[in-house]
């Protein structure tokens, strides 16, 4: 144990020593507070944190990234290129202690630089508010949707429904000798899909449109201001003039008007929103429409007097405070931090036999495919049910190893929101990206540099 | 004892090979040698470059694999901590971590190797002031000179206090003071029980110091005994004295004719090592300022003398010759002569000598120079002409051996 620590501090302060890091932590320092002051948004103070946030955060996690990468390739590289191993591994310390060690000394830098920049970050969010001069309608949004941590309720359809409705229509259809003659009918089926897809969460004119949500559940269930957030998109089917849609919503525990119009113990809330289409949009209404059980509403009508066309909703959410700005923060650096850890321990590892640039190389593509991932994995899917096995042999794992740093488990997305990073979601990512991806790839480097000639043969 | 715990190091048919690209063998670097070095003793491991020195090294501390063959330490494998934790390394250049101190260099190793924290503060400063560089040790070790760089790496190696000592070129890059005092630390290191591998291109060091020599060429050892057994020539006889009339140097060369040999007579010439150490300790008497290595002391109470016992070896007699004939001033050489008739049966004592320097002895008859060099090892207190001399001198009174200036002053007095 002594060992391994004497070599994690030896690491550190090698580390400190390197000019990439001093680059960093000076940028840092430098653009941090500047950005604070210059980052302007959409004007609103909301805007201005939420820019603030996502590039502050984006850059200390873009920035530690690469300074990790440079260091977890460099240090090990070095050692042996330097032979400064030599001299190590002919002490008592088992190769396996040197590249835990060294992993240990990285992950220890990071803690600190981590702590470092998100408490900057942290410090200059809550100052921002004091230090311009907002109205108090833009304080109170600001308070409402970022100071915050909100879990949503997202509307999901029963795939497996859509699917036996659209093949229910192509057998009809079929029956009826009415598929169309140019088209395959793998496609034909993949368009009913869609169709199916489209239907059930289109609202015609004059209809209405009603989603239930169970578990609506506060961090403060007696906290008289508490607010509930309707979340959407829009589509219309056909032209709208400006692209604007008027809805009228209802929120609350409608299961009441089920019964028949009788006496009504929880409010049921209206509320007239124009919304413009494929922009997502956002209202409040207070939290004491959700029934006592959690049970939640909320129905869209299709105003035929306004509207005159189908409305198709998109990604309808009810979102809830659930949790405080400042867990959520520590969360999104945990998450940042996961990245970092799997990072250092890829570069360490692939030091234990590549030679500097290779592995810097190696790290870099694996860092910029994790931030492209969905993109990656998406792409290389397609491929993969043309090339069949041996994609699911080689390409597939491969691909499974690359963490996700983008869509969700992308910190930043969350903070900017005000959502909350769920503490399942993140011990799943700990789990995954720490204890099982990053575990291989270490095992595999330390199972290596076990086995390998620390000298170089010289005759 | 086991069988295989009877050495200190002990290689069985050790062979390297290193393959090309194809993995077919490309150059044997070792092949298949079988090295036994005992418990205690200092050997020197010679060969010209390439010969596979450095890779048999390697191959015994574990940073090359053996193709063939085993490797053992100390009874067991260099890779075992409980082997390395009694091992002390030095390689042919000193590989330590440039933006670390010395200081800093010290106590990382000495973590490494888990001492307590009070225990590594004591011996960093002790091996600070032992190697010469107490003032230096909060330098960072990329701003050291090779030689001070070699004195670091020496500390570092002897910091757990090893039972053996694995020495890669230990002075390459050292100035001559420096590599005396080194290799005044290996004799007494040995004296302590310690067995060392010094492998060098200085030969005369290695003959000054080594019980034992091997000497590798190709991978394959091609001739291995004690220094002394190697070196003496059964067959010739030196005789040393003072400066001689021309009527007895004639004499002497009718009596080696009547035995039937001619006799070659010349002026012993001293070594540059001395003169050289002699020159540098006059400044250091001047107190002259200078950034670079001072002079260590002798050796630090910390590296244990372990109770394995010497037996009277020819180690002994060699360091006991070494101290007193090196020790003459150049001045004394002046006055004697060198004669060696050859050959004779008569011999050792003056090829002891011999072996241990190339510098003459004061006295004017061979057979004086034992009884001088046994009644040499009482401790004086003699104002000290030499300081490298007086900062060793803890470790001359605590082995009672000679200390140097005591025998110049004789030399001198003697001469006068």
């Amino acid at each position: 144990m002594h060992s391994l620590w004497a070599i994690a501090r030896n690491t550190l302060s090698q580390a400190i020593r390197m000019k990439a890091a001093v680059v960093v932590v000076v940028l840092l320092v430098v653009l941090l507070p500047l950005m604070s002051v210059t980052m302007e948004g959409d004007g609103t103070l909301l805007g201005k944190l939420q820019t603030f946030v996502s590039y502050g955060l984006g850059l200390v996690s873009l920035l530690l990234c690469v300074l990790t990468i440079a260091i977890s390739t460099f240090t090990l590289s070095n050692d042996l290129k330097r032979k400064h191993l030599y001299l190590v591994v002919t002490k008592p310390v088992r190769r396996h202690q040197i590249v835990a060690g060294k992993l240990l000394g990285i992950l220890l830098l990071n803690i600190a630089l981590l702590s470092v920049f998100g408490a900057i970050i942290y410090g200059l969010t809550l100052t921002m508010p004091g230090m311009i001069d907002a109205d108090p309608a833009q304080r109170e949004r600001a308070q409402a949707e970022f100071f915050t941590a909100r879990s949503g309720l997202k509307v999901t359809y029963d795939e497996a429904e859509l699917i036996k409705r659209a093949e229910q229509r192509f057998t009809d259809l079929r029956a009826a000798d009415q598929l169309p003659r140019d088209m395959e009918q793998a496609q034909v089926l993949r368009e009913l899909l869609a169709q199916e897809r489209m239907v059930v969460k289109s609202c015609p004119s004059g209809r209405t449109k009603r989603w239930d949500f169970d578990g609506v559940r506060f961090k403060n269930p007696d906290d008289p201001d508490a607010t509930i957030f309707v979340r959407y998109k829009l589509e219309t089917a056909g032209v709208q003039p400006n692209d604007q849609v008027y809805g009228v919503w209802k929120i609350g525990d409608l299961r009441q008007l089920d019964a028949g119009v009788g006496q009504v113990k929880t409010p049921i809330y209206d509320a007239l929103q124009d919304a413009t289409v494929r922009t997502f949009h956002e209202f409040s209404v207070p939290a004491d429409a959700v029934a006592e059980d959690g049970f939640l509403g909320v129905a869209f009508f299709n105003n035929p007097s306004l509207n005159n066309t189908t409305v198709i909703l998109d990604d309808v959410e009810v979102l809830f405070h659930s949790g405080t700005f400042s867990t959520n923060y520590l969360r999104a650096l945990v998450m940042i931090y996961i990245r970092l850890t799997f990072l250092a321990a890829l570069g360490v590892s692939l030091t234990t036999w590549l030679s500097f640039p290779v592995a810097i190389l190696v790290c870099l593509v694996a860092f910029f495919a994790g931030t492209a991932s969905g993109f990656i994995a998406e792409s290389i899917d397609g491929l993969g049910t043309t090339i069949g096995l041996v994609y699911h042999l080689t390409l597939r794992p491969l691909l499974w190893m690359i963490p996700q740093f983008d869509g969700d488990h992308n910190p930043t997305t969350y903070i900017i929101n005000g959502r909350l990073i769920e503490w399942p979601f993140l011990s799943l990512a700990i789990l995954v990206t720490i204890f099982v991806k990053a575990a291989v790839v270490l095992l595999l480097g330390m199972w290596i540099f076990r086995r390998r000639e620390i000298a170089k043969a010289v005759v | 004892m086991s069988a295989e715990n009877a050495y200190a190091i002990e290689t069985v048919a050790l062979t390297k090979v290193f393959p090309d690209w194809w993995g077919r063998a490309k150059v044997v670097a070792v092949d298949g040698l079988d090295l036994q070095i005992g418990y205690n003793e200092i050997y020197g491991f010679l060969g010209p470059n390439g010969s596979g020195k450095t890779t048999t090294i390697k191959m015994i501390l574990n940073l090359l694999r053996p193709t063939k063959g085993h490797a053992f330490v100390l009874g067991g494998m260099c890779d075992d901590p409980d082997i390395s934790s009694r091992v002390g390394y030095l390689p042919e250049e000193s590989y330590l971590y440039r933006y670390l101190t010395a200081r800093e260099t010290l106590d990382f190793y000495g973590r490494i190797f888990g001492l307590p924290r009070e225990v590594r503060k004591e011996r960093i400063e002790t091996l600070l002031e032992m190697v010469g560089l107490t003032g230096m040790g909060n330098r960072p070790v990329g701003t050291f000179s090779k030689g001070m760089a070699r004195r670091i790496g020496l500390a570092q190696a002897l910091i757990n206090d090893p039972d053996l000592l694995i020495l890669d070129e230990p002075t390459a890059g050292m100035d001559p003071m420096g590599t005396r005092q080194m290799k005044d630390l290996f004799v007494e290191l040995a004296r302590r029980g310690k067995t060392i591998l010094l492998c060098s291109h200085l030969l005369a060091d290695v003959e000054d110091i080594c019980d034992r020599i091997g000497i590798l060429y190709g991978g394959t050892m091609q001739v291995e005994g004690a220094v002394r057994e190697l070196l003496q020539h059964q067959d010739q006889t030196e005789i040393r004295t003072g400066r001689l009339s021309a009527a007895a140097l004639a004499k002497i060369h009718a009596i080696a004719k009547e035995e039937g040999y001619n006799c070659d007579v010349h002026k012993p010439v001293d070594k540059l090592e001395s003169y050289f150490i002699n020159i540098v300790n006059q400044a250091l008497e001047q107190k002259q300022v200078t950034s670079g290595a001072g002079a260590g002391t002798g050796i630090t109470g910390f590296l244990a003398a372990r109770p394995i016992v010497r037996t009277e070896s020819l180690l002994d007699q060699l360091v006991t010759a070494r101290v007193d004939a090196t020790a003459s001033k150049a001045e004394t050489a002046t006055k004697t002569e060198h004669v060696v008739p050859t050959p004779s049966p008569q011999t050792d004592k003056t090829l002891l000598d011999k072996l241990a320097t190339a510098r003459p002895a004061a006295e004017p008859k061979t057979e004086k120079i034992q009884p001088h060099q046994q009644e040499a090892p009482k401790p004086v207190e003699t104002v000290k002409k030499d300081i490298l001399e007086g900062l060793m001198e803890r470790k001359n009174k605590a082995d009672g051996r000679t200390e140097a200036t005591q025998s110049d002053n004789d030399n001198e007095g003697r001469h006068a």
